[in-house]
């Protein structure tokens, strides 16, 4: 009995400390999943599953928009640069399953932008 | 090998192969190409198996490759960085059109080779994988031959060939000297046409030049300057093709290559690209296919093959994955043998001008590592391990502005170096403010720590190296007396120099009318190359710094030459 308080205790702290995590670090498919968005929304229903390319994130993700809506972000604006204009892709930086990444920082390393 | 590639081709046309330049030669007998693969399987199963999958003849033309289904072969070796051409039905070809000339890729060769396909009368297309023209650097130049001696360009020709340690093509270099000129200046004029930043600064700017022409001769440059930073080529190229598109060319952007169109002879008739709703499109050529898709330095496993000393540098580029290789492969071509060469530099960090003044350089450790005579284009060389991966820092003291005068290049006074430094506040004009990387500090381990490089090593070096300063004697790395300045009087600066690739130049095997041949030497119809993808321009270790801006007046060039040559041909 005192040994299954424990394991609930143990599990309801990782579950407490999991929602505080996901604040801050949520992983892409939780974000889409609550929207309600499916595996096979982006990878399709045969298998094997198709890779997604950023064809399927602007089907949903207007990148125009995306970079007005982030025309004042300092030291600028990611979404409209001088590399690839509004079309970079969006996975060179946001990934879904695997924690996103900032991509500018190897060459501007001053850049600490945070990617969700 | 090499003589069974030389008896076909004397049994083919005697008197071509006599003709055949040490180049070609070279490049036919030890590039990469599906024949090559052949032909090396043939001496490596022996007979009886090539026999057996019916490629005894070994011409470039027949017949299917057994092995190697998917990927091309090198060596006997499947290598992914060569996709084999998916098969297309017609039934799923979205669209059909026809100009007289497709250009694939919108850069530094590409556009100019729209616009002057455009401007001798054809029809042009230009595809381009991203969402607008895309190219780097600042800097393009040619010859300025009216006001040249032909004896001191061909000492320029000989002095190039030597810095690309004689593996060049001299008729390719040629071909640029003595075009160069012309094209420079169109291109400056049609990128003003399309409200383009540009000037032509004439030869003030080519300080690598001095000595190549012998005395009395002369030797001017025409130096077109996209600038200054933050505007770039890039920019000067979306000007131009404003001036194109104005002309006539069609664009066509987010509109990715993804193989040619052969006849059975292997004729070039055309392109099939993709557009981003995945749908297929073909765009047939009348006269010629013009790839400028450029080099290949983000395709990993192909640079690990052809260039293994880049596995530690950053890349500077992204998307350069090399499509145009595998297209050109699959049609026949022949890629430069393994050896290729690289370009590395940072001219952002501090001034371009003091790249190559012999200050005191450390390393990542703080510690002294080279003869700092060494040019910037070539120090990649000594830190190509994971650790200092291309990192490497020039130390000089308050005194530099009277030390170093008499240096080869030009010195920013301390008010001018204020804008390559990050910790001073305000503005910063004419650089890239997030990849300026200069400092100053009063002492020593302070600038260490700023450089980051460890404060025990570096004062122990500066130490030495006033030393030897002293002595007037290198004895650690033999350098000059008069190029050994020591580090005493605060502040110090120092400048972080980070070398990453700016482009890889080696390519697939052209003749002098971009046109690109066989493994039998033969020219493939219908198919040219330009820009960093044409190989026989380079061939060294490094690109060569002699000529600033030679890299962008090549692709200028053979852009421009390379569109009136094929809007010239017969649809």
């Amino acid at each position: 009995m005192k040994k299954l308080t424990v394991i609930m205790l143990s599990l309801a702290m990782s579950i407490i400390a999991g929602s505080v995590m996901a604040k801050g670090d949520q992983l892409l498919d939780q974000t889409h999943f609550e929207k309600g968005i499916k595996c096979a929304s982006c990878h399709g229903n045969a298998e094997p599953r198709e890779a997604v390319t950023m064809m399927k994130c602007v089907q949903c993700h207007n990148t125009e928009k995306l970079a007005k809506k982030t025309q004042d972000m300092q030291p600028t604006n990611v979404h409209n640069n001088r590399h690839f204009g509004t079309e970079s892709d969006c996975l060179s930086c946001h990934h879904v399953h695997q924690t996103s990444e900032n991509a500018c920082v190897s060459c501007h390393p001053r850049w600490g932008f945070k990617v969700p | 090998m090499s003589n069974g590639v030389k008896n076909k081709m004397s049994k083919d046309n005697s008197s071509k192969s006599q003709e055949l330049d040490q180049y070609t030669a070279s490049v036919l007998q030890n590039g990469i190409s599906r024949r090559s693969f052949l032909t090396r399987a043939a001496i490596g199963t022996g007979g009886l198996a090539v026999a057996g999958l019916g490629v005894g003849t070994a011409s470039a033309t027949t017949a299917p490759v057994v092995v190697g289904e998917q990927f091309g072969e090198v060596g006997g070796a499947t290598v992914s960085f060569l996709p084999k051409p998916i098969a297309i039905a017609d039934a799923d070809i979205a669209s059909t059109q026809t100009f007289d000339v497709i250009v694939v890729g919108a850069g530094a060769s590409g556009v100019p080779a729209a616009l002057s396909a455009r401007e001798a009368g054809a029809s042009v297309a230009c595809l381009q994988k991203q969402a607008f023209a895309v190219s780097q650097g600042n800097t393009g130049s040619g010859v300025d031959l009216k006001t040249s001696d032909k004896s001191a360009v061909e000492a320029l020709v000989n002095r190039l060939m030597a810095d690309n340690q004689h593996r060049s093509h001299p008729g390719l270099i040629r071909k640029w000297a003595y075009n160069s000129g012309e094209a420079v200046s169109w291109t400056i004029d049609r990128i003003k046409q399309g409200g383009g930043q540009v000037e032509d600064q004439g030869t003030e700017p080519q300080h690598g030049i001095h000595g190549i022409a012998d005395k009395g001769d002369r030797l001017n440059f025409v130096t077109s300057f996209c600038g200054p930073k933050p505007y770039t080529t890039g920019d000067g190229m979306r000007a131009l093709a404003k001036t194109a598109e104005k002309a006539g060319v069609k664009f066509f952007y987010n509109t990715p290559a993804k193989q040619l169109i052969q006849d059975k002879s292997g004729k070039v008739l055309g392109v099939i690209a993709q557009t981003r709703d995945g749908k297929y499109h073909k765009f047939m050529a009348k006269k010629g296919v013009i790839l400028s898709s450029g080099d290949y330095q983000n395709n990993k496993a192909m640079c690990d093959f052809f260039i293994p000393d880049l596995k530690n540098f950053e890349r500077k580029q992204q998307d350069r994955t090399g499509d145009g290789f595998a297209m050109a492969y699959w049609a026949g071509g022949v890629i430069e043998p393994v050896g290729h060469t690289k370009m590395l530099h940072d001219f952002d960090a501090g001034p371009a001008s003091m790249c190559d003044m012999p200050f005191l350089v450390v390393n990542r450790d703080g510690k002294r590592f080279v003869n700092e005579t060494v040019e910037m284009s070539l120090m990649n060389n000594y830190l190509k391990d994971e650790h200092n991966a291309g990192h490497y820092s020039q130390v000089f003291d308050a005194d530099y502005m009277t030390q170093a005068k008499d240096w080869p290049g030009h010195l920013y006074s301390p008010e001018e170096l204020k804008n390559y430094m990050p910790e001073e506040p305000g503005e910063k004009k004419g650089v890239f403010p997030s990849i300026a990387n200069t400092y100053k500090a009063d002492t020593l381990e302070e600038l260490a720590k700023k450089l980051e490089c460890d404060p025990k090593n570096f004062v122990a070096t500066v130490k030495r190296y006033n030393e030897l300063c002293k002595k007037g004697k290198d004895e650690d790395f033999g350098k000059k007396a008069s190029r050994m300045v020591p580090v005493l009087k605060p502040p110090f600066y120092g400048i972080h120099r980070r070398m990453r690739i700016s482009t890889i130049c080696s390519g697939i095997l052209v003749n002098e009318n971009h046109q690109v041949l066989d493994a039998d030497g033969k020219e493939i119809p219908g198919l040219f190359i330009v820009g960093n993808l044409g190989g026989g321009f380079y061939g060294g270790v490094d690109y060569p710094l002699t000529v600033f801006g030679l890299s962008l007046g090549r692709c200028y060039t053979f852009g421009y030459l390379a569109g009136k040559y094929v809007a010239g041909l017969k649809a």
